[in-house]
């Protein structure tokens, strides 16, 4: 083989071959030293060596002086995984003075001393591998990262707290931002809250200021009601479909003054109120709730008459003084070009009707959190006063902990923040009515800066906590007591003993869980989710809010429960991710693509349609087949499909991978 | 054969004050803010041989349950060492609390007539507001006659042999002014409460 290499004018290699110990993770389990020592008798193997930490500073300097000092121009190191420090070796190689790509990683961690017990097994598997990479490392070719120019914009998807917080940040570093909401206002979750858990600030508050900010915004642009249809391109060069629903109002027309609102046909309204979470009705022309951003209204075309055909003397369009009423208005589509997307589409509440023990919808004075929050605040349908459905002004009120938190049945995991907005509620409800509130939990889980302490305010205020997972809710009395009375069964663990509390009002504090369409999502955006259906950030600890996809990052409840200052942080860290890609203003592609020889393509199109990245298009002209090496992601099903060979893949050439198998067997 | 114990408790067993009344004893200010880590239950010498844990002690405190709380033995095996107030995490007063339980007990009867602890706490109580100081002799003398009598009359020789030698006097310690200690004592509320 050196032969020849050497009669095709290519000068001789030379191979440095270094072993990582990884403190004892690798050593502990394969006799690096022997792994060294074997390799050094291999052919072309000039340096070969084990070190304690190769990934280090010294480590890396190790390749570097060999480089010099030995003229080495291939290196391969046996260590961990490739994702891990692939990148950090194929420096250090160009550190040396050779091309990154002569460098080639053998993993012998994950794949070798984590995986097995026996200590002499896994260094004979070692030695095999290296024998193997040894082969294959010396076909390998000098290689050039591609660099590719990105568009400085930035799409945010979902205009909660955290979508509304990203585009922020990144608005006021100049670039621009394409807001984009799905309900005609944004605001999300937190604009229905009434007080913000440990400190009891209004959400309302908190939150407006920066929603005026966002329209405000010369950075920002907001199109709410608005849905993403589609996404092509590859990282800093997305190309967004975007559908602007029909609001059957002129958003440049409209000031929000509410007189169609007040003519409408419907003296009174209709339909469940979204905002206030079915607490009361709305017309179908509305406008969210007064603070609402942008301060425009909506027609619902379900519930008008005139956009269901039917025969409406339509008042609100004689009303509109600014002619802003269209109802000949439809659906848009805008196509926008942006170099990075932050996902933050947040979560929905689960519906306590799966839990039928807990007799929400059955019982009228049973309440999720939401509707409480609704009935606590100030702007919601009842001004602040708490009454229950069934006119009563509750004297005792249960709070139901985990309802499809930490339950095999619904949900499984712990949703974060109902511990807190529980003991918020319970606080806000005896402030309201002087009642006697029963907190039943499992655990009380208040990680956070103050919240054990408001967790102790809490007891201290004379909130009876029960640690018990409620088994029933009845209305049907077992003593005089529990007479027109809701009666929570529990065993109160703490205390030793089954015990049944009657209550005026049960609220139950619902979980967190992914939306309904979140699937779609993940598809459309080509990101995953973890088994419960969030988003899945890249790592959990070190990439927490990038994703598998390249420009694509996470903000917020889409990628997990978590509260109000853990998603601003999230979506602060997002944008930060985000503005990294668009201030560099470039992406470097990796070579690993394929390419396709003209001379022996026949232009069957046979990868066309197999190719996952629609990389690859057919030159009509000259008959073959053209992969565009920006969207190929170096997958492979390209090659092995063609059946003219006439496609190969760079790092994994048929003589690479060929070589490596031969040379791995061989050893065996 | 016994019936069956009714083991689960109504809003009715609760009483609703008495958590109140437990509060306002010096010393048990801090009783909610319990977080029933179970320190106080792991570290009491006694714990073994109670019937109610103190952590369980101070949930049923908080919580009511009044009858729970005052026939359980555990308020009279607490020795006061203190153990558990050190240790408490969340700075609760538990043998405060403990004393408070008793002092609640005696006032309400709720400890079996012949129980000897609380007998030997108001005979040291009274003696000590007699004379102002324990004569250790007399004490356990009138602790035997009221709780076993006839065993006190059988330790006769025993005891004759013992004051024979020196071990053993009937002779009442008195500190030199005990109308100041009475004074003192009569300027404390009775029923345990703080002075406002």
């Amino acid at each position: 083989m050196m032969t020849e290499l050497h009669q095709n004018g290519q000068e001789e290699v030379r191979i440095g071959y270094f072993v990582c110990h990884c403190g004892t993770n690798i050593a502990a389990m394969i006799d690096v030293a022997a792994v060294a020592e074997y390799v050094s008798t291999l052919p072309n193997v000039v340096v070969s060596k084990d070190y304690r930490y190769m990934c280090s500073e010294a480590g890396q300097d190790l390749i570097v002086q060999d480089i010099k000092e030995h003229r080495l121009n291939r290196i391969v190191v046996a260590a961990c995984s490739p994702l891990l420090h692939e990148r950090t070796f194929r420096t250090a190689t160009q550190r040396g003075g050779i091309n990154p790509f002569f460098c080639h990683m053998v993993n012998i961690r994950e794949h070798g001393s984590w995986v097995h017990e026996d200590r002499a097994e896994a260094t004979e598997k070692a030695k095999a591998l290296a024998r193997g990479a040894i082969g294959r490392v010396k076909y390998h070719k000098a290689l050039e990262k591609r660099r590719e120019p990105v568009t400085p914009a930035a799409l945010v998807v979902g205009g909660g707290i955290a979508g509304i917080q990203a585009a922020l940040t990144l608005a006021n570093t100049g670039k621009k931002v394409y807001l984009v909401e799905r309900d005609p206002t944004i605001g999300g979750h937190m604009a229905k809250f009434d007080k913000t858990f440990p400190t009891l600030d209004c959400a309302a508050c908190i939150l407006t200021p920066k929603m005026s900010e966002v329209y405000a915004h010369p950075n920002i642009v907001l199109w709410t009601y608005s849905e993403v249809e589609g996404i092509e391109g590859y990282v800093g060069n997305y190309q967004v479909r975007v559908r602007r629903k029909a609001r059957y109002i002129d958003e440049e027309l409209c000031v929000g003054c509410l007189d169609c609102v007040d003519e409408c046909v419907f003296k009174v309204g209709n339909v469940d109120d979204e905002f206030n979470v079915g607490l009361s009705k709305r017309k179908p022309v509305y406008m969210p709730f007064p603070q609402a951003v942008p301060k425009l209204v909506v027609i619902d075309p379900v519930a008008c008459t005139h956009l269901n055909g039917g025969n409406c003397q339509k008042s609100c369009v004689d009303a509109c003084e600014r002619a802003a009423i269209n109802f000949d208005q439809t659906d848009t589509i805008e196509e926008i070009k942006v170099g990075a997307v932050i996902v933050a589409t947040g979560f929905k509440t689960f519906d306590p009707k799966r839990k039928p023990l807990y007799g929400y919808g059955k019982y009228p004075n049973v309440y999720t959190a939401l509707e409480v929050e609704r009935l606590v605040t100030s702007c919601g349908p009842t001004e602040g006063e708490v009454v229950c459905r069934d006119g009563r002004t509750p004297k005792k009120i249960g709070i139901v902990h985990c309802v499809g938190s930490r339950d095999h049945q619904t949900n499984r995991w712990c949703s974060r923040v109902c511990c807190m907005y529980s003991m918020k509620l319970a606080h806000l409800l005896h402030e309201h009515t002087g009642a006697e509130i029963y907190n039943f939990y499992i655990d009380i889980r208040a990680p956070g800066k103050g919240y054990e302490e408001f967790y102790e305010r809490l007891q201290e205020e004379g909130n009876h906590f029960i640690r018990g997972r409620v088994a029933e809710i009845t209305d049907i009395p077992k003593v005089a007591e529990e007479e027109g009375m809701l009666t929570i069964r529990v065993e109160d663990s703490l205390a030793g003993f089954v015990r049944r509390i009657p209550v005026d009002m049960v609220v139950l504090s619902t979980g967190l869980e992914p939306h309904a369409d979140s699937q779609d999502v993940r598809r459309m955006f080509n990101i995953s989710c973890s088994r419960e259906g969030f988003f899945l950030e890249r790592h959990p600890k070190l990439a927490p809010v990038s994703t598998t996809t390249d420009g694509v990052y996470l903000a917020g409840c889409c990628q997990g429960p978590k509260d109000i200052p853990d998603t601003v942080a999230q979506a602060g860290a997002a944008a930060a991710e985000a503005l990294t890609l668009l201030d560099t203003g470039y992406v470097e592609m990796e070579p690993s693509v394929s390419v396709v020889d003209p001379i022996f393509c026949s232009g069957c199109k046979t990868c066309l349609n197999l190719c996952p990245y629609h990389a690859i298009t057919r030159d009509d002209a000259k008959g073959v087949a053209v992969i565009n090496p920006v969207l190929c992601k170096g997958c492979g099903v390209c090659v092995a499909a063609c059946p003219s060979g006439a496609i190969t893949q760079n790092l994994f050439e048929d003589r690479e991978i060929f070589e490596e198998i031969e040379e791995v067997l061989a050893y065996a | 054969m016994d019936p069956i114990e009714r083991e689960i408790r109504y809003e009715s067993d609760r009483d609703p004050t008495f958590a109140d009344e437990i509060r306002a004893m010096p010393g048990c200010e801090l009783m909610d803010r319990c977080i029933q880590c179970a320190t106080c239950s792991g570290i009491c010498p006694m714990s073994d041989a109670m019937e109610l844990t103190p952590r369980r002690i101070i949930e049923l405190t908080r919580n009511g349950f009044k009858n729970d709380v005052l026939r359980a033995n555990t308020i009279w095996l607490c020795t006061s060492c203190y153990q558990c107030q050190v240790e408490c995490p969340k700075k609760i007063g538990i043998t405060d609390i403990m004393y408070a339980l008793k002092s609640k007990a005696i006032e309400s009867g709720a400890y079996g007539k012949k129980f000897t602890i609380p007998i030997l706490a108001r005979e040291f109580y009274a003696m000590v507001k007699a004379n102002g100081r324990v004569s250790e002799s007399r004490l356990v003398q009138r602790l035997f006659m009221k709780t076993q009598p006839t065993r006190f009359l059988g330790m006769g020789r025993l005891g004759m042999k013992l004051m024979k030698t020196g071990r053993f006097s009937n002779k009442v310690e008195r500190m030199r002014n005990p109308e100041g200690l009475r004074r003192a004592l009569e300027a404390l509320p009775t029923d345990g409460r703080k002075r406002s």
